[in-house]
């Protein structure tokens, strides 16, 4: 009887644990439109809903928290209108507060979510290539549209030099392609890291990536392009994120004469530790970074992130360029964010937010119908799309027509552009 | 009756190799390493530099495992309990020393003798923190337990565990923080025919070795040891001596918890990053050092976190740090092959 009694109070807390664990999940979701999941009606005018699924939690909180801004700075722009439709925003958490970035199960479940709801008709997302990596065959297969705003990992949308082998087939099961996004692909970042390396005198370098889909992707454009550049990378080392430190592998650069560092992985999985150790065991080199780490956890200090003497060594690239580097749309852009939210030095990501919504209205309006299909049909038929970020067309594989990459250094914590690189590929 | 007779039926030859094999195999394993690399160095470089300065940093992390390892060696061999919340208690350590030398304002720019202060403020503070914390832990969490069946403290263990690391999650977040490099860590204080001794070397071995010097001489010395050892080969007999084992229990679980506080100041000093994680991978690897040194022994637990401090500088160094975890466990796997109750072995209540 006392056993029975103990496991029905069993029963009872792991219920409450439960019940808990399932609030906690929806926290992220905050952008006040709900759904009633699973109401079958067919989006024949009526309200759409387009999703969003980033990690808002973790390193990459300020990035996100703009790009977020971005998305609804679009929607409220188009009046909440894309052609005869209504359409509603939700925001998705595909972080943990554990993880500190994105996790598996965040991101799967947002995917399933929004394949399950009929109202939904395209996501904006995922922010990391690995994410992505997971989210879309799950899109795919429900023929959901998806557009990332950030994904640069080669093997999402081909299989040229850099993907792993298999991609992007194995990302889309059902064969049919759904995604298309407004970044260049890594084989132009990789292109733009080996371009200022060599343009900065770079002898030897030495490389390490956190051997996620982005990090180790990105990790073998550097490499391609390197060597069409002659440029020398004397190790690309995968590294254990979760080592105290990186001490000896940095002394291996020192032996073996290295002159120049380049991290290809994302700020949570140690970024800042092998970036001290590097500085610290080779004080003369320059060290570079990618997108991954352009954020404030990894070069402002105050947030835990590089120290100032390290961060006046580093140079990163992003895919995003000065407020002046863009036409007018762009300029437009900076100044409605400046005026709807006060902020007049908006983390660069915002206007891919911006730009992502923006190219979904204009998607759904030009299906006519509303229907997912005929919205992926209009994603790709995209063709010289005028827009903050430039001209630009989505080719045939998703890929955006845009090559340029920015050149930042760090001052006082924060991200100071530097110029425009013209990637040699 | 066939299995019993094996043995006698070996040729002698066989049992010689045998007996070599299990007297000097272990002392082959651990060279295997060293004595390659260094005849590789040899040969490429002409000298053992950079061998040398492997140990050097082996000897520096290594340290700090024996510090976290010294607390789940005391509290087995008095209990017999894994303390699995130990690398978090390790953790809160760093977290409570980086807050404090924040709070009284200590900075890189902070002049020598104030630092020297403030820091030793800061060891006290992060010592005492930490001990009580532990015995708070053994208290609500382990004594009401102590005629459980062994799985009920491990689980109450693990549990205490997780709700020390989402202490951390909620103190600083789930990314890894870069603090104030206080110390100027990795700055070469020496450089000795090549071997290069930083400040952050310095530093985890001088609080190191005297913590540990301290620590043997109180157990083996002062009456509470000596109680601590009574109780720990047994409670029953100890407590008709007039032992009184529960409070004997809590001193080990202090003197633990200090020595993890000691840890995670000189963890944050020396690394310079800290996160909420890192009580996880560090109390994995301590845990080896103490099973790989003979659980329940301290100077094991000092011998087994330097040979793993070693090997995981070696290997990073030469092998690729993507590696180093597959190696270190492959090293306890052989030494534990060799030596079952471990390199310095102990008598505990089980085996003996």
């Amino acid at each position: 009887m006392r056993l029975n009694r103990a496991a029905a109070i069993g029963l009872l807390l792991s219920a409450l644990a439960y019940g808990a664990a399932a609030c906690g999940n929806d926290k992220g979701s905050s952008a006040g439109t709900t759904t009633s999941a699973g109401a079958a009606a067919a989006p024949t005018g009526g309200t759409l809903i387009v999703r969003s699924s980033l990690p808002l939690q973790g390193a990459q909180r300020p990035q996100t928290t703009d790009m977020v801004n971005g998305i609804k700075l679009a929607l409220k722009e188009a009046g909440d209108k894309a052609g005869p439709f209504t359409v509603k925003y939700l925001s998705k958490d595909d972080s943990s507060a554990q993880a500190g970035t994105w996790t598996a199960e965040n991101v799967s479940a947002n995917a399933r979510a929004a394949a399950q709801d009929d109202k939904t008709v395209a996501v904006i997302g995922e922010f990391n290539s690995g994410a992505s990596a997971i989210s879309i065959p799950i899109l795919s297969d429900a023929k959901l549209p998806q557009i990332s705003p950030a994904n640069t990992a080669v093997g999402l949308t081909s299989n040229e030099p850099g993907a792993e082998p298999g991609t992007p087939d194995k990302y889309y099961p059902s064969g049919f392609r759904n995604y298309v996004r407004i970044v260049p692909k890594d084989t132009i970042q990789g292109a733009a890291l080996a371009t200022i390396m060599k343009k900065d005198g770079c002898q030897k370098v030495a490389m390490a990536n956190d051997k996620e889909v982005y990090g180790a992707g990105l990790a073998r454009n550097i490499e391609i392009s390197a060597k069409t550049q002659s440029l020398n990378i004397i190790f690309n080392e995968g590294i254990d994120p979760k080592a105290p430190n990186y001490r000896s592998l940095a002394s291996r650069a020192k032996s073996q004469g290295a002159d120049c560092f380049v991290y290809s992985g994302i700020t949570s999985n140690n970024g800042v530790q092998i970036y001290k150790d590097f500085e610290a065991a080779l004080p003369n080199a320059k060290l570079y970074g990618p997108d991954g780490v352009a954020e404030s956890g990894f070069f402002d200090p105050k947030e835990g992130g590089i120290p100032a003497d390290v961060a006046k060594k580093v140079k990163l690239t992003v895919a995003t360029l000065s407020a002046d580097s863009y036409g007018e749309a762009g300029k437009k852009f900076f100044d409605d964010f400046a005026k709807e939210y006060g902020d007049k030095n908006p983390n660069p990501y915002s206007i891919y937010g911006y730009e992502a919504m923006s190219l979904a209205l204009d998607a759904i309006e030009r299906s006519k119908t509303g229907k997912r299909e005929d919205i992926v049909k209009a994603l790709f038929a995209t063709k010289d799309r005028d827009s903050p970020l430039g001209k630009y067309s989505i080719d045939k594989n998703g890929d955006t027509t845009l090559t340029d990459y920015g050149v930042y250094k760090v001052e006082d914590g924060q991200q100071v552009f530097l110029e425009t690189v013209k990637a040699q590929t | 009756m066939a299995a019993t007779s094996l043995p006698a039926a070996q040729p002698r030859a066989l049992r010689a190799v045998r007996s070599f094999a299990s007297r000097y195999g272990l002392i082959g394993v651990l060279l295997v390493m060293p004595v390659a690399f260094g005849i590789h160095d040899l040969q490429t470089e002409g000298d053992l530099s950079r061998l040398g300065n492997n140990l050097v940093d082996g000897l520096s992390n290594g340290s700090i495992w024996a510090l976290v390892a010294i607390g789940y060696t005391l509290v087995y061999g008095i209990v017999e309990l894994i303390n699995f919340a130990h690398g978090e208690v390790f953790m809160l350590g760093s977290f409570v020393s980086a807050g404090f030398f924040g709070t009284i304002g200590l900075t890189a720019a902070t002049g020598v003798p104030g630092l020297v202060a403030g820091l030793f403020l800061t060891l006290l503070v992060s010592m005492i923190a930490l001990g009580v914390l532990n015995v708070m832990i053994e208290r609500v969490a382990y004594r009401p337990l102590r005629n459980a069946p062994k799985l009920a403290p491990l689980i109450t263990a693990v549990g205490f565990s997780f709700i020390l690391q989402n202490v951390g999650l909620l103190w600083r977040g789930g990314s890894q923080q870069g603090i104030d490099d206080l110390i100027n860590s990795q700055h070469e204080l020496i450089n000795f025919a090549g071997l290069s001794i930083t400040h952050g070397d310095m530093l985890a071995i001088a609080v190191t070795i005297p913590l540990v010097l301290a620590m043997t001489a109180f157990i083996s010395r002062s009456r509470l040891g000596k109680a601590m050892r009574a109780t720990a080969q047994d409670p029953d007999a100890a407590r008709l001596m007039g032992i009184n084992v529960d409070t004997t229990i809590s001193a080990t679980f202090l003197l633990g918890g200090m020595l993890a506080g000691a840890a995670g100041l000189i963890y944050a000093l020396y690394q310079t990053t800290i996160w909420y994680f890192q009580g996880f991978t560090a109390g994995l690897i301590a845990f080896t050092a103490a099973v790989m040194g003979g659980i329940g022994n301290i100077r094991g637990a000092v011998l087994g976190g330097l040979i793993i401090g070693g090997i995981q500088q070696i290997s990073d160094n030469r092998i690729g740090s993507e590696w180093t975890p597959a190696i270190v466990f492959a090293y306890l796997v052989l030494i534990m092959v060799f030596k079952p109750s471990g390199l310095l072995g102990e008598q505990t209540r089980e085996a003996g």
